[in-house]
């Protein structure tokens, strides 16, 4: 190949001007670079260095009224997040918040996947309406689900009352009980149309002729789902529960906008314990230190995800 | 033969009914905008539009409204094309050339996908403060795309993926440089995906909201998001225009969103496997 080439340079009418460029084209090793650099000057200039400026600033007692005068403080920031009990309260929350969310969200996806992974009439219109919530701006969502929820004129106060399970005292979301259930069942409604599409196409791998063989053979719906499409769409599940992890501990717009973490912290999760100390209360220092704990969980979790796709591959062969 | 007919029935019925709850806010939504005050506040809901109220969305569509459209238009489109034209190179780079860092690059990459908006805010604002950037639909307009770049990276780094380093190899024989085998071969063969892309980057810009609502304090520079979200708890602006707003708001999301789903869902999950 080489020789051919180069035999090609030599006959063409500019020789010189031909193998110098074929020297920067492979030759160079700077060339992916100047391709790479003005992304990457981008994501280092505006997630890099803000990340970094902030776990400075967790260390420091800044106030949002004057940013520019920080005090160094060293740990203090950190050793009064933890020993605060409204910040275990925040802690707590996030923790049911995003276990909630997970499992919800993926298993009221993966049951619309099975149903809609059949074949019937209307079957891509029912694909694509499935998606709809997703695609809704969150902000949009905030707003109806808060009017959806509001305490005389409601439609949802207006069906639990019906079935006789009416909130007292009216608003569901201004209720210490019912706040937090109403945002995550907005959240998972917002969520479960990604597990059930990305789910869906897993699907598509599983082998139909071995389910309908153990079908045939008598073997119960679950015991198949067990043993012939779990195996399948194990990973891909993974894969879910590891995102919707994410997702969920960075999701500010819904419950700040529907709570703004109250009644009484009742939905105050860390992403709105973070923004609340920085724009409410004006600490920026507590609000880094905040979220830096939240970067560290996060990295826990991606990181203990890893490892045990690895030790599950391993198990596999 | 009579089990498998209830169990398909059972099947429709689930389908209906998950449909139904994936659509219902949004129908309400709908609804909601065109009833009466009376038939709003009266003893039972009413379940279906009233179609001769259709007044209601051009008077929402007036003032502050259409400054708001036009601020989420400006930030979403200038997302996209920022993204677009800082998106391609580095795709580029990190499907076709080896290089030392490689690894750490996409590494990188996925873990920005990890942090909270909500993180970045407070350093991002004091930047801002030094750049004179807040209050500046500009500034929205990085903020936006430094969020969404690394999910277009990986997207568009699949589409070149996909496609036989032949035509590469040839189009360098006969002398083409790099950039011009991006923008001559890649460009043309990856045009859908870099279109579903620009729809995912555009959306990304139109949904924004935590930078929006800490940097834009001054209402003239104000998106739909913002300004949707501030109807709450305030009691001057009918129920009915509120709901127009957010109608409109949602419409196109959900339209462009419709199309470019398969991209976004392949993007979004080849993102985490590689980290």
């Amino acid at each position: 190949m080489a020789t051919v080439l180069s035999s090609q340079a030599q006959r063409s009418a500019t020789p010189r001007s031909r193998s110098q460029r074929r020297k920067s084209i492979q030759g160079s090793r700077w060339v992916p670079f100047a391709f790479l650099a003005p992304g990457a000057v981008y994501l280092l200039l505006f997630q890099g260095f803000p990340l970094l400026e902030e776990l400075r600033m967790s260390f420091t007692r800044t106030s949002l009224l004057n940013p520019s005068v920080s005090e160094w403080v060293g740990l203090d920031n950190y050793v009064a997040i933890f020993t605060s009990p409204a910040f275990q309260q925040t802690l707590r929350t996030t923790l049911v918040y995003v276990i909630v969310c997970v499992v919800g969200a993926i298993s009221v996806g993966l049951g619309s996947a099975l149903m809609l992974n059949s074949a019937f009439r209307g079957r891509g219109l029912a694909r694509a309406l499935i998606a709809v919530p997703w695609a809704a701006p969150s902000v949009a969502v905030a707003v109806i689900a808060t009017w959806m929820m509001n305490a005389q004129y409601g439609i949802v106060n207006r069906w639990l009352d019906t079935v006789g399970l009416g909130v007292p005292g009216g608003s569901i979301l201004d209720n210490q009980t019912y706040a937090l259930p109403a945002v995550l069942a907005t959240t998972i409604w917002q969520l479960f149309p990604f597990c059930s599409v990305v789910l869906l196409a897993a699907l598509q791998a599983v082998p139909q002729e071995v389910r309908e063989a153990a079908m045939m053979d008598g073997a119960g719906r679950m015991w198949t789902f067990r043993v012939v499409t779990w195996p399948v769409i194990k990973p891909t599940v993974a894969l879910l529960a590891l995102l919707m992890t994410i997702w969920s501990i960075r999701r500010f717009e819904l419950i700040w906008i529907m709570t703004k973490g109250g009644p009484i912290g009742a939905t105050r999760t860390l992403v709105i314990d973070l923004y609340s100390s920085a724009f409410e209360v004006k600490e920026l220092g507590t609000a880094a230190a905040i979220g830096m704990v939240g970067v560290v969980i996060s990295l826990g979790v991606v990181i203990a995800s890893q490892l045990l796709t690895r030790r599950a591959e391993r198990k596999d062969l | 033969m009579r089990r498998l007919h209830i169990g398909t029935s059972a099947r429709i019925i689930g389908v209906l009914v998950i449909l139904g709850i994936a659509v219902f806010p949004l129908y309400w939504m709908f609804v909601t905008s065109l009833t009466s005050n009376q038939a709003l506040f009266g003893s039972s809901a009413q379940m279906f539009p009233d179609l001769t109220r259709l007044g209601t969305y051009g008077e929402a569509l007036s003032g502050n409204v259409l400054r708001w459209l036009m601020n989420s238009t400006i930030i979403a489109a200038g997302t996209c094309l920022l993204t677009a034209v800082l998106a391609l190179p580095f795709a580029y780079a990190l499907s076709r050339f080896r290089f030392r860092w490689k690894s750490i690059i996409v590494i990188g990459l996925f873990l920005t996908q990890m942090l909270p908006e909500a993180l970045l805010v407070v350093p991002l604002f004091a930047l801002f403060r030094i750049l004179d950037l807040l209050n500046s639909l500009v500034g929205l307009i990085l903020v936006c795309t430094a969020f969404v770049l690394p999910i277009v990276v990986f997207i568009l780094k699949g589409a070149i993926d996909g496609i036989p380093r032949e035509l590469e190899e040839s189009a360098r024989i006969d002398g083409c440089r790099p950039f011009g085998i991006l923008t001559r071969i890649y460009l043309p063969l990856i045009a859908p995906t870099i279109a579903a892309t620009a729809v995912i980057s555009f959306f990304s810009g139109w949904n924004e909201y935590v930078f929006a609502v800490t940097f834009a304090f001054d209402p003239a520079m104000q998106p739909m998001s913002v300004g949707l979200a501030s109807f709450i708890g305030e009691l001057s602006t009918p129920v009915q225009t509120v709901m127009a707003v957010a109608v409109m708001y949602t419409l196109p999301a959900v339209a462009f969103y419709l199309f470019a789903q398969k991209y976004v869902v392949s993007g979004m999950t080849a993102g985490a496997v590689k980290g």
